[in-house]
């Protein structure tokens, strides 16, 4: 039983983590860069949200309306401001502008909201849950873990079946061939980021009210992020889905074993994964 | 239609071309020949904006467009078949096709809607391309690929077609598939620049011709009374030895 | 017919041979400081050293073999870790300790190595910190090493200040050496033709015989060395180490500052780039979040606008390396440049 409650809280714990690991894979996939402030601007985004919740009295439903398109705002701005100059062949400059820009991000809140934790009030959401034959499921990691489902089906969606994401697989495939096709590479970018970004913003809603937030949370989400889109296989947006799933698990049952050992857990799986399937679990074997 | 204008362009310190004059005209085929290295691609390159340019050094259309960003200059009705093909990964032949429909020039008010290149149009230039259309494009043999990247450029509804090197690495009957095609899209209306290595190909495949060296335009004239040998001058330049 | 020109190979310049008078001038007055500095200059000398050691070895990493790590703390931490143990827990005497500490290091970067190298340049970056923080975790959940509340150096307080001081100072000459020195004797030799033809075009050096996934385990073996040697060092001096600064991911941001600011690519600039950042430490750091905001946004301005960094922008200006790896061809009547 102990263990099936693990799994279970290993799987909803997954649907938060998909929900930040959405986003990088995406741009991954799309401009091979990995954004290193990632889990910085969903912290941006969580603490920006919980102080606009509290000056305006928003509910859970009207903050999402609100941070969203202030998350693609933020993400297409990113793009136009910083990514475009740095993506290219060489890793190093997207890498490293990213890494400054954490760093920068990090400290700014630090300034602006102190090291204080934070975590916005959900109406009872965030404590009700069921009984389901003694193991009890939180509605709130419920609704995260479904969230984390419709979007990850949109996004796929999305890329496989329109316009713009045929532009975006296009753009990925090759810059420049796609440019000799008529596509605006920059434009496809920008709107990658954005989507990205707009994700991390329904993600900072659900993270600040599951848990709470400090300005030095951010590289913790990132690294996360980052070990579901390797153990799901690169760029592929269910195998980002999977992967969180897989490091939820790992973490919630090393938590059972011993409660310093959870975190590490996962570390272990994606190191594993990596000595034993480096293309990731969803891709297939060459 | 499109011309350029005493074009110089290179990559960084290296100058690659010296004051170019080139020119097509509306439903004009024009051969472009050249060794390896004379400038072939880097002209087409500069025209489309891959390489930065002045802005009246290419003109199309009656208008000063050198410099433009490539997406800009195919949705302004140049198109090209880029060498070595240069498909989409990873998507099927279809997807391939669909973003040059999705993203390519859009028609003007007044042009006639039945001259526009279709997917379906494509596919009784080429037959093979609808049987395989669902297949991912790296499982097709060079000249199939090489339909696509063809079919891909018209679908941009160009009114220049820029071909660099399209028989390149094919089979004598598979070039001969497809250069028996060019007459189909000049009946079309589109223009259509050949990039090529053989010249007797390009002599006959064409209207005009420009031969490249080192950068510089050395021979122009038309294709069909040019002799072997002044091509032959042209094309190795005046103080080699013949053999 | 015409005779070919005899040729000299150059590889000194006057200002080479000013800059290797000043740093065996320099190394000198480090070693002598105990008699003629007060302990708090000790101090910054000791902190100076292991920020030049650790950026040379991160730009080694970065900006020869290609390899972008932000994970670098592990070996700070593992090899701190290592000394602690050695003389705290089996008696080692101290100074014997720090080279005997590297071993740590050095066995850590071998799985690391293999198993991240697979890892695209942005994944392989990511997946040097989780290797950290998966060491760090580990750490801090073995009671061996006292857990998350670390350890103590007791064992210096049988040493008199003096004498900690002029072991300090020449382990600090031997880090120098060991890192500047040794990147320096690398880029020279018959290795550093080879990457530094990795660093302009890792796969037509892999064309040309050059054999690339070699060079850079054996660059990630020598940098985990070179910076666990400086972790050491840096942790003797503190006489404490925990979890929480031993594996510290501040250590990559100083790293990646120190090249980028400085110039990467270069011995220079990272020498450049950590005298700056050690006075910058000293006068702003009581400004706390607004100069790491500072310090932040600079890194970010250096990646889009200014790659080559300062360095980068000094030789583009003046040709008067300090450390010139390059070969020149020179007429015997030409007196060069």
């Amino acid at each position: 039983m102990q263990w099936l409650d693990a799994l279970i809280q290993g799987v909803l714990l997954g649907g938060m983590y998909a929900q930040y690991a959405l986003g990088m894979a995406l741009m991954f996939g799309v401009m091979r860069i990995v954004n290193i402030a990632h889990g910085d601007l969903m912290i941006l985004l969580a603490l920006t949200g919980i102080s606009l919740a509290a000056a305006f009295s928003l509910g859970t439903l009207s903050l999402i309306v609100v941070l969203v398109p202030l998350a693609a705002a933020l993400g297409w701005a990113l793009q136009r401001g910083i990514l475009n100059k740095v993506v290219g062949e060489d890793p190093l400059p997207s890498l490293i502008a990213t890494f400054g820009l954490s760093i920068a991000l990090q400290n700014l809140m630090l300034q602006i909201w102190s090291a204080d934790t934070r975590s916005l009030r959900g109406g009872g959401l965030e404590s009700a849950s069921i009984d389901l034959g003694g193991v009890y499921i939180g509605v709130l990691p419920v609704i995260v873990l479904v969230t984390a489902i419709v979007l990850t089906a949109s996004l796929d969606f999305v890329i496989r079946g329109t316009r713009f994401g045929r532009g975006l697989r296009a753009a990925a495939a090759d810059t420049e061939a796609a440019a000799m096709t008529g596509v605006n590479p920059k434009t496809i970018y920008a709107a990658s980021t954005a989507i990205a970004v707009a994700i991390l913003g329904i993600a900072a809603v659900f993270q600040s009210l599951r848990a709470t937030v400090s300005p030095a949370d951010g590289p913790a989400q990132l690294i996360y992020a980052f070990e579901a889109v390797i153990i799901g296989g690169m760029g592929s947006l269910w195998g980002a889905f999977v992967g969180s799933m897989v490091l939820g698990v790992a973490q919630a049952i090393g938590f059972r074993i011993d409660p310093g050992w959870g975190i590490l857990f996962g570390h272990v799986i994606f190191l594993a994964a990596l000595a034993i399937r480096p293309e990731g679990v969803m891709m297939k074997r060459r | 239609m499109l011309s350029t204008h005493a074009l110089t362009a290179g990559y960084g310190d290296f100058q690659a071309l010296f004051g170019v004059d080139f020119e097509v005209r509306a439903g004009e085929v024009v051969a472009l020949i050249g060794a390896n290295g004379a400038g072939k691609s880097t002209l087409l390159r500069s025209i489309l904006g891959l390489l930065s340019v002045a802005r009246d050094m290419v003109r199309f259309r009656g208008e000063s467009v050198g410099g433009s960003k490539p997406h800009a200059m195919v949705r302004n009705g140049i198109g090209i078949v880029p060498e070595g093909r240069r498909l989409f990964a990873g998507m099927s032949i279809e997807d391939n096709l669909r973003v040059a429909i999705d993203y390519g020039r859009k028609p003007q008010r007044g042009e006639n809607v039945a001259s526009l290149w279709t997917i379906e149009r494509i596919y009784k230039l080429f037959p093979i391309l609808r049987e395989r259309r669902d297949q991912v494009v790296h499982n097709l043999s060079g000249g199939q690929q090489q339909m696509v990247a063809i079919g891909r450029a018209l679908l941009t509804q160009p009114m220049v077609l820029l071909c660099d090197e399209i028989s390149l690495g094919l089979a004598p009957k598979v070039i001969h598939e497809i250069y028996d095609v060019l007459p189909m899209i000049r009946q079309a209306g589109t223009a259509l620049v050949l990039v090529e290595q053989d010249v007797s190909l390009a002599q006959r495949a064409s209207d005009r011709l420009y031969c490249m060296l080192e950068g510089r335009i050395t021979l122009t004239g038309d294709s069909n009374t040019m002799t072997r040998e002044a091509i032959a001058e042209a094309y190795f330049g005046a103080n080699h030895a013949v053999a | 017919m015409t005779t070919l020109p005899i040729v000299n190979v150059q590889r000194h310049t006057l200002s080479s041979r000013i800059a290797m008078s000043l740093s065996v001038v320099a190394l000198m007055a480090l070693i002598a400081m105990p008699w003629w500095a007060d302990s708090g200059w000790i101090r910054w000398a000791v902190e100076l050293s292991c920020y030049i050691a650790i950026a040379q070895m991160w730009n080694l990493l970065a900006g020869y073999a290609g390899l972008v790590s932000v994970g670098q703390q592990a070996f700070i931490g593992a090899a701190g870790y290592a000394l602690f143990v050695l003389c705290q827990k089996f008696g080692v005497n101290p100074f014997l300790a720090v080279p005997l500490a590297m071993i740590v290091p050095a066995i850590l970067s071998v799985p690391t190595y293999l198993l991240l190298h697979r890892l695209d340049g942005p994944y392989f970056a990511i997946g040097t910190w989780v290797v950290a923080e998966a060491v760090r975790l580990v750490t801090t959940n073995l009671d061996f090493v006292n857990a998350g509340a670390g350890l103590t150096l007791r064992v210096m307080t049988q040493y008199r200040l003096h004498e900690r001081e002029v072991a300090m100072t020449i382990l600090c000459a031997i880090l120098l050496l060991v890192t500047v020195g040794g990147s320096y004797w690398l880029l020279r030799s018959r290795h550093g033709l080879a990457l530094t033809a990795m660093r302009d075009n890792p796969v037509s050096a892999g064309s040309q015989g050059v054999n690339v996934s070699r060079l850079r385990f054996l660059v990630f073996i020598a940098a985990a060395v070179g910076t666990g040697f400086a972790g050491a060092i840096y942790y003797m001096a503190q006489l404490r180490i925990t979890p929480a600064s031993g594996y510290d991911p501040k250590w990559a941001s100083i790293s990646i500052f120190i090249v980028m600011v400085g110039g990467i690519g270069s011995i220079e600039g990272a020498i450049i780039g950590a005298l700056l950042y050690f006075f910058a430490d000293r006068f702003f750091s009581q400004y706390g979040a607004i100069y790491m905001v500072v310090l932040g946004c600079l890194t970010l301005f250096m990646a889009i606008y200014a790659r080559g960094g300062i360095w980068g922008f000094v030789s583009s200006r003046f040709d008067a390396p300090w450390f010139p790896v390059g070969r020149r061809l020179v007429l015997p009547n030409d007196k060069g440049t």
